[in-house]
């Protein structure tokens, strides 16, 4: 099953990605479509909005750290927000939270961003 | 899983059935992948699953491809994109077993609840 990916674009700017679904082996690629997508138009700010992401697995998590990498070559930065327990446990079994500071919520991620 | 949430009576959020299921996504996904990548002359995957005491304990049994050396292998650096899923299951689980028969996978996964 592939994951769905709703992009809006904030009044500041920012692209917000809002995945929902299983972040796994079949989601990964829609995520990584849709933030090479963000980052046509100039160095992207882009906050991805896991509060619809039941589940992620590694093949899910490598698709966070490429639209890392994506976003970051292109001049800009990324930040996570509204992960489920199931997401901050994983990210932070593999130590991923120290990469990725997430924040509770949308509005705090979009906050002095 | 959500049999599994039901005979326990534990919630979503409970740490130790996130990560069994954490690790049998891992697992499963691999073997499915591997096996059907590899054609495996179109033998089915056996999987078990079962709840003694507390115990939760699941086994696949497949015909893929024999794993060399990977169950070792250490959690990849941050910036890596692939290369977690076993490191995940390892990390989490009260024991991973696997052995090659013949041309048979034996996968074990087993986590105190």
């Amino acid at each position: 099953m592939s994951l769905d990916v709703q992009a809006r674009q904030t009044d500041a700017g920012v692209t917000v990605l809002a995945p929902s679904g299983r972040l796994d082996v079949a989601g990964a690629p829609s995520l990584k479509d849709a933030v090479t997508e963000a980052v046509k138009n100039g160095p992207p700010r882009v906050v991805i909005d896991l509060e619809g992401v039941s589940f992620v697995d590694s093949t899910g998590l490598g698709s966070v750290i490429a639209a890392l990498k994506m976003v970051r070559s292109s001049k800009g930065d990324l930040r996570l927000a509204a992960p489920n327990q199931q997401v901050r446990v994983v990210l932070e079994l593999t130590t991923l939270d120290r990469v990725f500071p997430y924040f509770a919520t949308v509005e705090e991620a979009l906050t002095d961003f | 899983m959500d049999l599994l949430r039901e005979r326990t009576g534990r919630g979503a959020d409970d740490r130790n059935l996130i990560l069994f299921e954490t690790a049998l996504a891992e697992i499963g996904s691999n073997v499915l992948i591997y096996t059907g990548k590899h054609g495996a002359n179109g033998q089915p995957v056996e999987y078990e699953l079962r709840l003694d005491a507390g115990t939760a304990t699941a086994s696949f049994t497949d015909q893929g491809p024999p794993l060399h050396n990977q169950l070792t292998r250490a959690m990849p650096a941050p910036t890596s994109e692939a290369g977690r899923g076993l490191a995940i299951a390892r990390k989490v689980l009260d024991e991973l077993g696997y052995k090659r028969d013949g041309e048979v996978n034996y996968w074990r996964l087993v986590k105190r609840l």
